[in-house]
């Protein structure tokens, strides 16, 4: 079993995520893409750690997982507080800070 | 570039097709679900790699708290199709979906000739609690402390910033 593999499925997300985080306008959908990019980070680290049998590649996951769950969580308050003030999830309508 | 692991190959293909179906459904329910087949698509492949305790807290996490935040924030918002906003047209997403597929490219291409292969067995105990815990706390026992500190002021901040008044 080759790591190529690994890395190419971890490529695959992470271009999927970064798809999903320029073309898409609703906010939430934004989230979940950088979600699947965290994803497919992970998937490279774990990949390598096996490779060189070691350990901090599975500690760095989890501080990438400790990432991702602040900022979902932060993202989530502020899209909240967005829609509570705009009514709009839409990133295209949200231009007050445009010059 | 070696035979391909059948286990792997079907968790990847799963793990690949929701990932797509997640950015590019309309609805964000219908991303949410997808993102679910998708991190449990990853905690297949995490097993692989032979990290149990990983897998373990992927589930844990990913699913069973940022996709239940992801469904608790899409019920709570409650958006009727005409307030899911517009979509670029389709040139501009063709454009960056190219885009995207060159980055991939970029990235896979040189790994297509990567003759390094996984060893045949990690060694004992790898990727189990005992030693993902032992690192943790006493490697990077720093670092761990720090991310506490970030999770408690990102629990003060989303709570600032949802609350109605500030």
């Amino acid at each position: 079993m080759s790591i190529a593999h690994y890395l190419i499925l971890s490529a695959a997300l992470f271009a999927i995520g970064a798809f999903g985080v320029l073309a898409r306008r609703n906010l939430l959908i934004i989230l979940m893409s950088v979600e699947v990019m965290l994803n497919g980070v992970n998937v490279a680290l774990l990949a390598f750690a096996r490779l060189h049998a070691n350990t901090a590649g599975h500690v760095f996951v989890l501080m990438v997982m400790g990432v991702a769950a602040a900022e979902v969580s932060v993202g989530l308050a502020i899209l909240i507080a967005v829609f509570r003030n705009r009514k709009t999830v839409d990133t295209g309508d949200l231009k007050s800070l445009q010059g | 570039m070696g035979s391909i692991d059948p286990v792997f190959g079907i968790a990847a293909a799963v793990t690949v097709l929701a990932g797509i179906l997640t950015v590019t459904q309309r609805n964000p329910i219908y991303s949410a679900i997808s993102m679910l087949a998708c991190f449990l698509g990853l905690a297949v492949v995490y097993l692989r790699l032979a990290a149990p305790f990983l897998a373990a807290i992927h589930v844990l996490v990913y699913t069973g708290a940022i996709l239940v935040l992801f469904l608790f924030v899409i019920m709570l918002l409650n958006l009727k199709p005409e307030e899911l906003g517009v979509e670029y047209s389709l040139k501009i997403r063709g454009a960056i979906a190219l885009l995207c597929g060159g980055l991939f490219a970029l990235i896979a291409l040189p790994l297509w000739q990567d003759q390094r292969t996984l060893p045949k067995d990690p060694p004992p105990a790898f990727g189990g609690v005992e030693q993902v815990g032992d690192a943790l706390f006493n490697q990077y026992a720093l670092p761990f402390e720090l991310i506490s500190v970030l999770i408690m002021v990102a629990v003060f901040g989303g709570v600032l910033l949802a609350k109605k008044k500030l």
